[in-house]
């Protein structure tokens, strides 16, 4: 069942257009990555789908309805981003009384034994946290709601290494125990990319790529090897990026090899590396520029 | 455990840490095997990843599935497992010798003795 669907839908400020007929949709239940650089329209989507902005055109339906103004999606609906504030009248304890008194499927116990474990007091508010603070407090909410749709805009800006771990990690524990719709968008595909199904990748104002997350690490492949032996298999494919070490090359290129291809590759010494779904999207995403190695070699690139 | 330098796809990592544990015994025939969820909590990555895994083993007819209660492992998966790493996993690595040997211009008796010293050592330890 679809629970999020985008069909042409466009997003300008001003004369700024920020997402162009855009066009997904999010089946029930499904963990997905909302990947892009900055800038390139991840939060404006994230606002749309939760009914915050309203789309300039096109069509967008959550739980099939249209989520600006209704009533039906705010409530089954949660957005974590860094502009999610409350009332500085209200202490932290306050809050999550309040979240428990408007969010349906609120888990009070859970989001205590957060509360505790990230070591909030009861008496501070939320303007005087430190901006990783804020962002593991707003994350407690955004986990506690179990919202049918939740959604994670960069959740785990200003935290330190080991509370992104921990928030991962919890995210991951409460996704199995009470399957939902979760979005989080992220530019740090690597630290997430284990985490999703499926990724939704944003470039020039449009979905460049949604599916299986296996499906992106699963596009290229970096065959490395000596360079003479490797250019009679790459002769006629596109080569994405491409580094010289010494005599040794390393060519990015889709990954089309049948498996006689691949065991040809093998018995002339050529490794078939795989490649992270973050390499991948780099290489969606810069096209064919001919790597760093170029810029520094002062040859210009197509 | 898992080796998450990207060399191999998640999946098969997690369908080759079962096939391991089927190979040391610690999975014997018709053993429950972690289901998705569990391997996604034990692993911390997503469960439909880690169902691609054990779909890789069902495939290759080393698990099989009963309704409504998981996957458990196939009588024959030892051996079937046991046949697919020596035509795999062995001959990949004894091609990587050989080809290190022939760029060092090490001879085959040379190579057997190596092996041979090697072996004593590792009895040795």
């Amino acid at each position: 069942m679809t629970v999020i669907e985008f069909n042409d839908v466009t997003k300008t400020y001003g004369r700024r257009t920020v997402l162009d007929k855009m066009n997904f949709s999010i089946r029930q239940g499904v963990l997905t990555g909302i990947i892009g650089r900055n800038g390139v329209g991840k939060s404006t989507l994230m606002k749309i789908a939760v009914g915050h902005i309203q789309a300039t055109s096109g069509d967008v339906r959550v739980f099939s309805v249209n989520p600006f103004n209704s009533l039906k999606v705010s409530a089954n609906s949660i957005l974590v981003d860094d502009a999610m504030s409350f009332s500085d009248k209200l202490t932290l304890k306050d809050i999550l009384q309040e979240a428990g008194r408007f969010y349906p499927n609120w888990d009070g116990p859970l989001a205590q034994r957060l509360f505790d474990y990230f070591g909030f007091h009861s008496n501070a508010r939320q303007v005087d946290l430190s901006k990783g603070k804020k962002s593991t407090f707003n994350a407690i909410i955004g986990l506690a709601s179990h919202c049918p749709v939740t959604i994670f805009d960069e959740p785990t800006t200003g935290m330190d290494t080991v509370a992104r771990k921990d928030f991962y990690r919890a995210l991951l524990k409460d996704y199995i125990a009470h399957p939902r719709t979760i979005l989080v968008s992220s530019h740090h595909l690597e630290e997430v990319e284990d985490l999703l199904e499926d990724i939704l990748l944003i470039h020039n104002k449009t979905a460049l790529f949604h599916g299986p997350a296996t499906d992106l690490q699963e596009m290229f492949v970096n065959l490395i090897g000596k360079e003479e032996k490797i250019s009679t298999f790459i002769a006629d494919r596109e080569i994405i990026s491409s580094q010289i070490n010494g005599s040794y090359s390393e060519i990015l290129v889709k990954n089309t090899f049948t498996s006689d291809e691949k065991s040809h590759l093998h018995t002339q010494g050529i490794q078939l590396v795989p490649v992270s779904a973050d390499d991948a999207y780099v290489a969606l995403t810069t096209g064919k520029k001919g790597g760093i190695d170029h810029v520094f070699n002062g040859t210009t690139a197509d | 455990m898992l080796n998450m330098d990207g060399s191999k796809p998640i999946y098969v990592q997690i369908a080759e840490w079962i096939e391991t544990e089927i190979i040391d015994g610690t999975l014997s025939p018709d053993d429950k095997v972690y289901s998705q969820y569990q391997l996604a909590e034990l692993f911390t990555i997503n469960p439909a990843t880690a169902g691609k895994g054990l779909t890789l083993l069902l495939e290759a007819e080393v698990v099989y599935k009963r309704r409504g209660l998981g996957m458990f492992v196939a009588s024959d998966a030892r051996d079937k497992l046991f046949a697919k790493r020596k035509e795999e996993t062995l001959r990949r690595l004894i091609r990587e010798l050989l080809n290190e040997a022939a760029l060092l211009g090490v001879d085959d008796s040379h190579l057997l003795s190596m092996i041979e010293a090697e072996r004593a050592r590792i009895k040795g330890e």
